[in-house]
């Protein structure tokens, strides 16, 4: 176990927590909270016992979505989070970003105590009271209007104290800027429906999904309550699925799960839009609303002939689509940020009136009133930065926005930085925007602070402290207060309360008497806190059409410039806008698409790469009218020809080691004008040009295609409700000698025999596991958890260029099709350590560190193991991954945990040493753990369902399911049986205990 | 935990099992009267222990634990509270030693540096005699609970000392048994219970 810098190793850690009475009252002894009980989930405080996790309710913020967490602590030190089960958002389910949280709380590069810029430019630290009493004497002069606040998207308690604290000052400069803020859809919605708010998409009442661009499995709104509704739904079960059509130039992670993917002309996809919209009401599809007569005039503007021209989609698919989206249940989806272009309102508007005429409206997408702190267009960022270049702004407060990494460099917010002469940051991470600040008040991790988040409307989540602070930070809302009180007169005369805790519990006094709770506050209080927050069912609001809803403003389409190939800056799905790209394990998770990690890369289609002399790896340099950024290129076909694709994430000069100089950031190409809508428009017209440089890319993939192994199999709806279970067949169909049946029941018999010896005797589960391909949506967040969970170590790019990533689940992705005219499709699967019956890993281990269990595990002694690596050479599966150095030796410069990120390391898995082989064992020390306690309630059999796999717990959309085959009554006895069932290269009869259930697509068309 | 650490470990715990065994004078009259068993009479611990002829590392405070368990037959559980319910015994606070010693024993000078801790609010820093490496899950309430084989019948304090010796006789803890894996599976297979290497390595 490694050991940190001053010799505090976790026993002395426990003696020292000891000394403050044990356990939780420990916890928040040692907070910089007064003391008080903190409220765990179900165990009381009193009895959290070192060697037994405590777990406590709060909220993620790594995104807008605000899913619920459960928020695993040991002795103090939060290990691991997963989904709050009872949250109405995500129900227990975390995406990747969600698993990450905790290396932004244990991250290294975090600002440690709060620094002072001196004169020459350098930080130094600063006490806190003497920070506050510099805020106070710049702000304490006369009131002025000079004070603005620039904040990420807040909706709670925290946006009302900012807002108030600037009130007490006499300023309204309050500008909430998120950089993914959905400009468009906001605006569409406020131009159909006069709704200034965003809707909620009913996914698993949805039997057609139609996506324009909308990434609504990666990053659109709330990819993990999505993916639970769209695995439910559009998964296959009993004979039926959804289908679900996507519209986009470019095949992104969610348009993977496509049965069906559209291409039109970029920055069409609106007039595609229109004439579905058209069709439905001219032949009389749906039962339109009444008011649908006013849009009519827009709607017969565009015929699918006429339209076929620009978008470059067919007018039979176009009237198909219509035939399809309205024969049952359906959602449309306007585009994320990847699809934000300068039209993208009008691409936003038109789906709205598709919703619209289809009936959807209040059905599948539903407005559920104003959420509380609504994010500002990016306009108003601009409007801020031409205040502040105009000396107009005498003191710039910023939290939780990067704006100088996040917003196209013409914008010019560092210059505009310049001019005014006093910002301060909150940031936890020196990033872009930190540096170029006088003086950075550090806060405290989401998971170290008390705040409140209303994901959306009825949606009231905590956040709570899960243990006390790792550095010398401050909440940021005990900040503000510190500095009003230090001014003193009118202002603190306006805001009363001193601590933020004190002004949480005053609005949730305030919530309790909403709605309608008569008990007293701490008995709400506590109940809230051990839930995770307060959930209503909220009312869906009637809509109806706007006066402007048939009035289009602007060019209803985004033209590409002639000679120039279109260029897509899309969120990555692990970085996201870029706030993800100090974190380890998102940096080296491969892209759910292109499998790269690490890096920028420019996604270029294989005949625009030929054509332009460019290969996968070589350097390309991507100019727009704003400026040139090199990245490195990879050949994708799931592009139009005349598309190519930029993440967003990295390129990051600040924001400590795991982000600095990697990549590009594709902002850089974008014009910071702010478009009709008050975006930053995505789509730009570019050039490229090989450099004559090439590297090979930090990819995990191997070959792109599955060369005819049958690993990820597929099967229509049709050809199942034909009987014909077996969709393709790689190699295993190769011609097998007649008798096969019997030499195999023959060989099984023997083993059978062998494995009655010594400790096989008896009745034992085997444990095994169904991965369902028509749920799993590739999205990786398996992959982060299981690195969160077993201690797996992140290498680095250079390693990963030499295959030596140790991620023991990945997602191998494969390209069907794309040629020869072709429809292309990519297909997922998650490929872990297949447990196999017959395993050849453990024959050849000369010292049987590699064996098998029992209880049927392929087992894995690491203390055992010498490291010979015949195991990794004769596994099929290639799922064993060998220590090449010492990641968890401090002084190595390979150490994958610099402190403190190694308080995050899960106490009940051996973290590994250099020269032994490690792997997936199914979580087998949550296996034993159950079993433990199953023993000391007197239980000897577990019941199904009771172990949960790290992977199988945080699946968005319920793929993958664990248990005992041994038991013909378990869930994944159930599934293993189904006809879709498969074995991963099961021709090679290693009596895999995983099964796969074939994907289905559904190609049935209306 | 790197190999040659692993192998360094391996190699004290050795010696450390040499030095018990050579500390084990006859002339150690404490060892030659521990046998709890057949001491059916209440047990009057020593007063004065000479610490320099007792086994085992010397503590900052020469806790006895002949006197608090021995004499005083308290249950180990009192101060290893976590033991039924956690891999951990755990140990007991500064403020648990204090519920009692705020009265009890003040002139003793062993307590008089309990309350020194206390009153400097430090933590008691006790040398660490049972030591299982990183890669090692002992879960101790598994043990403690177990009602399976000989431990069917035994004192909570006497499945303690299965593993621990005879604790109720020690003025000075030192180990008892090798804590090395033989031992373990020893016993695993005397009582019949699993010796899968995953119940322990994982």
């Amino acid at each position: 176990m490694a050991e940190n810098s001053n010799g505090m190793n976790r026993r002395k850690f426990l003696t020292v927590l000891g000394v403050t009475g044990g356990g939780a009252a420990a916890l928040s002894g040692c907070s910089s909270d007064s003391v008080e009980k903190l409220i765990p989930y179900l165990v009381p405080p009193e009895n959290q016992v070192p060697g037994v996790a405590t777990w406590y309710a709060s909220t993620c913020r790594e995104c807008p979505a605000g899913c619920g967490l459960h928020v695993r602590v040991r002795e103090g030190r939060a290990v691991k989070v997963e989904g709050n089960p009872d949250h109405p958002v995500n129900a227990g389910r975390l995406c990747a970003r969600g698993q990450a949280s905790l290396q932004g709380l244990y991250n290294p590069d975090r600002v440690r105590q709060p620094l002072s810029r001196t004169a020459d430019g350098k930080f130094e630290p600063i006490a806190w009271e003497d920070a506050i009493a510099q805020v106070a004497e710049r702000l304490g002069g006369s009131p002025s209007d000079g004070v603005r606040f620039l904040t990420g998207h807040e909706a709670g308690s925290f946006d009302r104290l900012v807002d108030e604290w600037l009130a007490a000052f006499g300023s309204r400069g309050r500008v909430a800027f998120e950089p993914l803020g959905y400009e468009a859809l906001r605006h569409a919605n406020r131009t159909v429906f006069g709704i200034d708010g965003l809707a909620r998409h009913d996914f698993a009442a949805a039997d057609y999904v139609l996506s324009f661009g909308a990434d609504f499995l990666d990053t659109w709104l709330s990819p993990v309550e999505h993916a639970r509704g769209f695995g439910a739904r559009h998964g296959y079960r009993d004979g039926h699925m959804g289908r679900y059509v996507h519209v986009e130039p470019r095949l992104s992670m969610t348009a993977m799960s496509a049965d069906e993917w559209v291409a039109p002309r970029p920055g069409s996809e609106g007039l595609l839009a229109l004439s579905v919209a058209h069709v439905i009401v001219r032949d009389g599809l749906a039962s339109t609303p009444a008011d649908v007569h006013r849009v009519r005039p827009l709607l017969d503007r565009h015929v699918p002939e006429t339209v076929a021209a620009e978008t470059g989609v067919p007018a039979d698919t176009v009237a198909r689509l219509a035939r399809e989206f309205t024969a049952g249940p359906s959602v449309a989806l306007a585009g994320g940020m990847g699809i934000q272009h300068a039209a993208a309102h009008v691409t936003a508007a038109a789906v709205n009136l598709l919703n619209y005429v289809a009936g959807n409206v209040g059905r599948t997408v539903r407005f559920e009133g104003t959420p509380t702190g609504r994010p500002a267009p990016y306009s108003r960022l601009v409007e801020l930065t031409s205040d502040m270049k105009g000396g107009a702004v005498r003191a710039l407060f910023m939290h939780g926005a990067n704006p100088v990494h996040g917003t196209p460099p013409g914008l010019g917010f560092r210059d505009a930085m310049q001019a005014v002469p006093f910002k301060v940051s909150f940031a936890r991470f020196m990033d872009e925007t930190a540096q170029a600040c006088d003086l950075v008040l550090p806060d405290h991790d989401p998971l170290e602070q008390w705040n409140d988040f209303e994901t959306r409307p009825g949606v009231h989540a905590l956040q709570q402290p899960v243990m006390q602070p790792v550095f010398d930070t401050r909440a940021t809302g005990d900040v503000l207060l510190q500095v009003t009180a230090r001014v003193g007169g009118p202002a603190s005369a306006r805001l009363t309360v001193t601590s933020f805790k004190d002004y949480l519990q005053r609005s949730w006094a305030a919530l309790q008497a909403r709605v309608g709770d008569r008990r007293p506050f701490a008995t709400f209080w506590t109940e809230a806190l051990q839930r995770g927050g307060v959930w209503r069912e909220p009312s869906t609001q009637r809509v109806t059409l706007a006066a402007s809803a048939g009035s289009l403003e602007g060019s209803s389409t985004w033209r590409l410039p002639e000679g120039r190939l279109a260029l897509i800056a899309y969120p990555s799905s692990a970085l996201y806008d870029g706030r993800g790209a100090n974190r380890p394990w998102l940096q080296e998770l491969p892209d759910p698409v292109t499998k790269t990690t690490w890096t920028t890369w420019v996604e270029i289609h294989p005949e625009t790469g030929a054509e332009l002399g460019i290969a996968e790896g070589d350097v390309v340099e991507i100019a727009s009218d704003m400026a040139t950024i090199r990245a490195q290129a990879y050949l994708y076909p799931g592009l139009r020809r005349d598309t190519v694709a930029v993440p967003m994430g990295q390129g990051h000069t600040a924001f400590g080691r795991y982000a600095e100089g990697r990549g590009a950031n594709v902002l850089h190409l974008l014009d910071a004008e702010p478009t009709a809508f008050g975006g930053v428009a995505t789509y730009t017209g570019v050039t490229l040009r090989a450099t004559g440089e090439h590297a090979p890319l930090p990819k995990t993939e191997g070959k792109p295609r599955q060369m005819g192994r049958g690993i990820a199999q597929m099967v229509t709806l049709e050809e199942l409700a034909r009987g014909e279970g077996h969709g393709e067949h790689g190699a295993h169909a190769a011609p097998v000698p007649e008798r096969i049946e019997e030499i195999l029941d023959h060989w099984q018999e023997g083993q059978d025999e062998a494995t009655k010896y010594g400790a096989y005797e008896g009745e034992h589960p085997r444990w095994g596991m169904a991965v369902d391909l028509s749920r799993c949506t590739g999205c990786s967040a398996c992959v982060t958890a299981c690195y969160a969970e077993n201690n797996i170590a992140t290498v680095g790019p250079e390693s990963v260029r030499r295959g030596r990533e140790m991620s023991w689940l990945r997602i191998e992705r494969y390209f069907e099709g794309g040629e020869n005219g072709e429809p292309f499709e990519a297909r997922v699967l998650p490929m872990l350590c297949q447990q196999c019956g017959s395993a050849p890993c453990e024959t050849v281990c000369p010292v049987f560190a590699a064996y098998h269990t029992p209880d049927g595990l392929n087992g894995q002694i690491y203390n055992r193991c010498v490291g010979t690596r015949y195991c990794s050479n004769n596994c099929p599966y290639k799922v064993r991954y060998f220590n090449w150095f010492d990641y968890q030796e401090p002084a190595d410069p390979t150490f994958a945990w610099p402190e403190p990120l190694h308080w995050l390391l899960n106490p009940d898995v051996t973290v590994r040493s250099k020269g032994v082989m490690e792997k997936c064992t199914f979580c087998v020390q949550r296996i034993r753990d159950k079993q433990n306690q199953a023993k000391l309630e007197d239980r000897d059999r577990l019941a199904d369902g009771e172990v949960l796999t790290a992977c199988q717990q945080t699946c968005p959309s319920d793929a993958i399911v664990f248990g005992d085959l041994n038991d013909p009554n378990s869930r994944v006895s159930a599934l293993a049986r189904e006809t879709r069932g498969y074995h991963a290269l099961g021709e090679l009869n290693t009596r895999p205990a995983v099964t796969y259930l074939k994907k289905v697509r559904n190609l049935v068309e209306g | 935990m790197t190999r040659r650490a692993l192998a360094a470990v391996g190699t004290l715990t050795a010696l450390a099992a040499v030095v018990a065994f050579v500390t084990t004078r006859p002339e150690s009259a404490l060892r030659a009267q521990a046998d709890p068993a057949q001491d059916q009479a209440p047990y009057k611990a020593p007063v004065d222990v000479d610490t320099a002829g007792l086994p085992g590392p010397v503590q900052p405070i020469l806790y006895r634990h002949d006197v608090h368990a021995g004499e005083y037959q308290m249950d180990c559980r009192y101060c290893h509270f976590a033991v039924e319910v956690s891999s951990s015994a755990g140990l007991p606070t500064v403020s648990q030693c204090m519920g009692c010693h705020i009265i009890a024993g003040a002139a003793n000078p062993e307590v008089q540096k309990l309350r020194e801790y206390w009153n400097e609010r430090r933590p008691i820093e006790w040398a660490e005699i049972h030591v299982l490496s990183p890669f090692v899950r002992f879960p101790h309430s598994r043990h403690v609970q177990s009602e399976e084989g000989s431990f069917k019948d035994l004192e909570i304090v006497e499945k303690c000392e299965t593993c621990h010796g005879p604790i109720r006789r020690m003025p000075q803890v030192y180990q008892h048994a090798s804590l090395k894996m033989g031992w373990c599976i020893t016993c695993h297979e005397k009582e019949d219970v699993s010796t899968d290497c995953t119940v322990c390595h994982y």
